[in-house]
C-alpha cells in the first residue's frame, strides 16, 4: 500500500461523492419526484452530455478490467468487444430513434412500456421487464467485482476471514453511491461521467503511449507476448490435447472464427437491450442527440481496442499476477509513479460508480413502471413512482453487494454471461415493434420463452478446465463437432423462427391481437413536433 | 434528393460499417504489419474511423430529413 497513491484516490473519490450530491441542483427541475426527473434527468440531455452519459454507460469498469485480462490470458477471441463496438453503433442510428420518438409521445419510461403500449400485452411486458431486471442484477455485482480488483492490488482493506470486514472499503463506496443515486437519480451519473471519462482517457492515452515505449515498442511486445505463447503451447502440449487446457494465440484461430463475429453480432445486438442503455437513451432531447452520438462514441471504442492490447503489454512488462483481472491494475502498480497510479485506480473504481448508478436506476424504473405499476398500486401518483423507484435502486444495490460478497464472484460472472444470453431475447419484441406490428403478442412471447429456456439450458452445458457448468459463452452449432457460435445469437435465432412460425398459426387461430396504442407518425415524431416537449410533460397521457 | 434515395443512401453507407468487422477471415492475420502491430489489431483499429466518419456522413444526410418516407411505417390498418 503506497500512501501518495492511496492520498490521490481518496481525493478524487471524495470530489466525485460531492459531485454527486450537488448533481441534484444541476439543469434544476420544478420537482424531481418524478420518474421523468429522477429516473431519465428530465428527458433533457444534448449531445455533449449524453456523449458522457452513454459512454460512461456501456464502458463499464469490468470491461476495462475484463477485456485486457482476456488478452493476458492468452485468448485473443476476447478482442471481439472491439468489432462488437464498432458494429453497435450503424444499429443504434437505425432504429433507437424510432423507440425515442414513441417514447417521448407516450411518456415511455422502459421498454417493456413501450412493448405494453404497442402489443396490449401485460405478459409480454413483463416477461421483457423481468429479464431487464435478471440481466442487470449480475451486471451491477460485475462493476463491485472491478472495483474490488483494484481495491486488491492497491493493497487497502485488512486480511481478514469475515467478509464485511475485508471489504469494509468497497461496502464504503458503494454506500455512497447509493446516497446520491438517491437524492440526485439519473444527474449524478451523468455528472461523474465527465469526471469519469476524463480521468480514463488521461489514463489510457498515457498508458499506451509511456508503457510501450518503456517496455521495448509495439513490435517488440508482440514479439515477448507470441514467444511466450508458443511456450505455453508446447510445454502444455499433452493437457492441450486433452482439453484441460486451452492453447494461447494472439489471434483468432480458423476454427473460433464464427465465435468471434456470433460475439461481436451477438453483443451489439444485445448492448442496447440492456435497460441502461435504454435510459441513457431516452435522457436525451431529441432524435438528432442520438444521431450524433453514433457517429462520436466510436471514439471510445478506440480507447477499449488499446486497453485491451495493455493485456498484452502486461505480458511484455513481465507482470505475474494468478488472477489475469489484476494484470492491468498491477501493471499500472509497477510502470507508473504511485500519484499516477493513484489516479488511474480512481479512474477504474469512479469507471464502476458511473455505470452501477445508471444500471441501478433503470433497473428501479422497470421495477415502478412494469411491475409495482402493473400489479401492485395501479394508479400511482408522480411522487409515489419516483419514491418507489429510489427505495428500490437501494435495494438493488444492497443486493448487488451481498451477492458478490457473501456468495461467489464466479456466480456474479455466470450471471452476467446468462444475462447477455437473456436479454438479447427482448430484442424481436421491441426492435421488430418499432418496425412492425406484423409478430402476434403471443408469439413473440413464445419465441422469448424457448430462447430463454434453449439459451440457459445451453450455458448449463458449457464446461471449461476449471468449470463444470457455465463454463464459457460458446458451443459448438448444432451438427458441427469443431465450430463454435455465441450461445445468445443461437437462442435468438430460434427465438425469432418460434415468433415468426406461429404468428400466422395464432392469427388463423383469431387469437385476439391486442390494441396497438401507437400510430405510425409516432416513430419519426421529434423535438417541437405536436405532444413532443423538450421537457416532457408529467401528466401527459400514457395508455 | 428525394426522402427514400436519401434513405437507400444511408443504408448503403451504414452497411459495410456492420458488415466488414464481421468478416474474421480476412483480417485474421498477421501481415502486413504497420509500427509492429500485426494486421489483425491494426485492420480493426482502423475500421474504427472508418465506421464513424460513414456515421457522420449518414448523419448529415439524415439532419434535413429526419423523418424516413412513410412507407417505411407499417400502417396496422393493412394487417388486420
Amino acid at each position: 500500500m503506497n500512501g501518495v497513491a492511496v492520498g490521490v484516490f481518496v481525493f478524487l473519490f471524495l470530489l466525485v461523492t460531492v459531485l454527486g450530491f450537488a448533481a441534484a441542483r444541476w439543469r434544476r427541475a420544478k420537482d424531481l419526484a418524478t420518474l421523468d426527473e429522477w429516473g431519465l434527468g428530465g428527458r433533457g440531455f444534448g449531445s455533449f452530455v449524453a456523449w458522457f452519459l452513454i459512454g460512461g454507460d456501456i464502458y463499464t469498469a469490468y470491461t476495462f478490467i475484463a477485456v485486457p485480462a482476456t488478452l493476458y490470458a492468452g485468448s485473443a477471441v476476447g478482442f471481439f468487444a472491439v468489432p462488437y463496438t464498432i458494429v453497435v453503433y450503424p444499429i443504434i442510428f437505425l432504429f433507437l430513434p424510432r423507440l425515442w420518438s414513441v417514447s417521448h409521445r407516450h411518456g415511455y419510461v422502459t421498454p417493456a412500456d413501450f412493448v405494453e403500449g404497442r402489443y396490449e400485452s401485460r405478459p409480454l411486458a413483463t416477461a421483457v421487464a423481468l429479464t431487464g431486471i435478471l440481466a442487470t442484477m449480475p451486471y451491477i455485482a460485475l462493476q463491485l467485482v472491478g472495483m474490488q480488483v483494484v481495491l486488491q492490488v492497491m493493497g487497502i482493506g485488512k486480511e481478514s476471514d469475515n467478509w464485511f470486514v475485508k471489504d469494509l472499503p468497497l461496502f464504503i463506496a458503494f454506500a455512497v453511491l447509493a446516497a446520491y443515486t438517491y437524492s440526485s437519480g439519473l444527474r449524478a451519473p451523468a455528472l461523474i461521467a465527465f469526471v469519469k471519462d476524463t480521468l480514463i482517457y488521461l489514463v489510457i492515452i498515457v498508458a499506451v503511449i509511456y508503457i510501450p515505449h518503456h517496455v521495448g515498442g509495439w513490435g517488440h511486445i508482440f514479439d515477448t507476448v507470441g514467444k511466450s505463447f508458443t511456450d505455453f503451447n508446447s510445454q502444455n502440449a499433452d493437457a492441450i490435447a486433452a482439453g484441460k487446457a486451452t492453447p494461447k494465440a494472439t489471434m483468432p484461430p480458423d476454427a473460433l472464427h464464427h465465435a468471434y463475429w456470433t460475439l461481436a453480432l451477438g453483443s451489439a445486438l444485445a448492448l442496447f437491450m440492456y435497460p441502461h442503455s435504454i435510459t441513457g437513451v431516452l435522457s436525451t432531447r431529441s432524435r438528432s442527440v442520438i444521431r450524433r452520438n453514433a457517429s462520436l462514441l466510436p471514439a471510445y471504442s478506440f480507447l477499449l481496442g488499446l486497453l485491451a492490447l495493455l493485456g498484452f503489454v502486461a505480458i511484455a512488462a513481465g507482470v505475474k499476477v494468478t488472477n489475469p483481472q489484476q494484470a492491468v491494475p498491477q501493471l499500472f502498480e509497477n510502470e507508473f509513479p504511485p500519484w499516477f497510479a493513484g489516479v488511474a485506480y480512481a479512474a477504474i473504481v469512479i469507471g464502476a460508480l458511473v455505470p452501477a448508478a445508471i444500471m441501478s436506476i433503470a433497473a428501479a424504473n422497470l421495477w415502478t413502471r412494469n411491475i409495482y405499476r402493473a400489479f401492485i398500486n395501479r394508479t400511482p401518483t408522480h411522487a409515489q413512482e419516483a419514491q418507489q423507484a429510489k427505495v428500490v435502486s437501494l435495494l438493488v444495490k444492497f443486493g448487488a453487494l451481498v451477492f458478490v460478497l457473501a456468495l461467489s464472484k464466479d456466480f456474479a460472472i455466470n450471471l452476467q454471461l446468462l444475462g447477455g444470453v437473456w436479454i438479447l431475447q427482448t430484442l424481436p419484441a421491441i426492435v421488430g415493434g418499432l418496425y412492425t406490428r406484423w409478430f402476434h403478442r403471443w408469439a413473440l412471447f413464445a419465441g422469448w420463452a424457448a430462447g430463454m429456456a434453449w439459451g440457459t439450458w445451453l450455458a448449463y452445458g458449457v464446461k471449461s478446465p476449471t468449470q463444470a457448468h457455465f463454463g464459457g459463452p460458446l458451443v459448438n452449432l448444432p451438427w458441427s463437432d469443431t465450430t463454435k457460435v455465441y450461445i445468445a445469437i443461437l437462442a435468438f435465432a430460434l427465438n425469432v423462427i418460434v415468433a415468426v412460425v406461429l404468428t400466422p398459426v395464432l392469427r388463423a387461430a383469431s387469437v385476439p391481437d391486442g390494441i396497438d396504442q401507437t400510430r405510425p407518425s409516432d416513430y419519426t415524431a421529434d423535438l417541437g413536433d405536436e405532444e413532443v416537449q423538450p421537457e416532457l410533460d408529467p401528466e401527459g397521457a400514457t395508455h | 434528393m428525394s426522402s427514400s434515395t436519401r434513405w437507400t443512401i444511408v443504408l448503403v453507407l451504414l452497411a459495410p460499417a456492420v458488415v466488414l468487422p464481421l468478416l474474421v477471415g480476412i483480417y485474421a492475420r498477421n501481415d502486413p504489419e504497420l509500427w509492429g502491430f500485426p494486421f489483425f489489431y491494426w485492420f480493426q483499429f482502423l475500421l474504427i474511423p472508418v465506421a464513424a466518419v460513414l456515421t457522420t456522413v449518414a448523419y448529415q444526410l439524415t439532419k434535413g430529413d429526419e423523418r424516413p418516407p412513410e412507407h417505411e411505417d407499417d400502417p396496422v390498418e393493412t394487417i388486420r
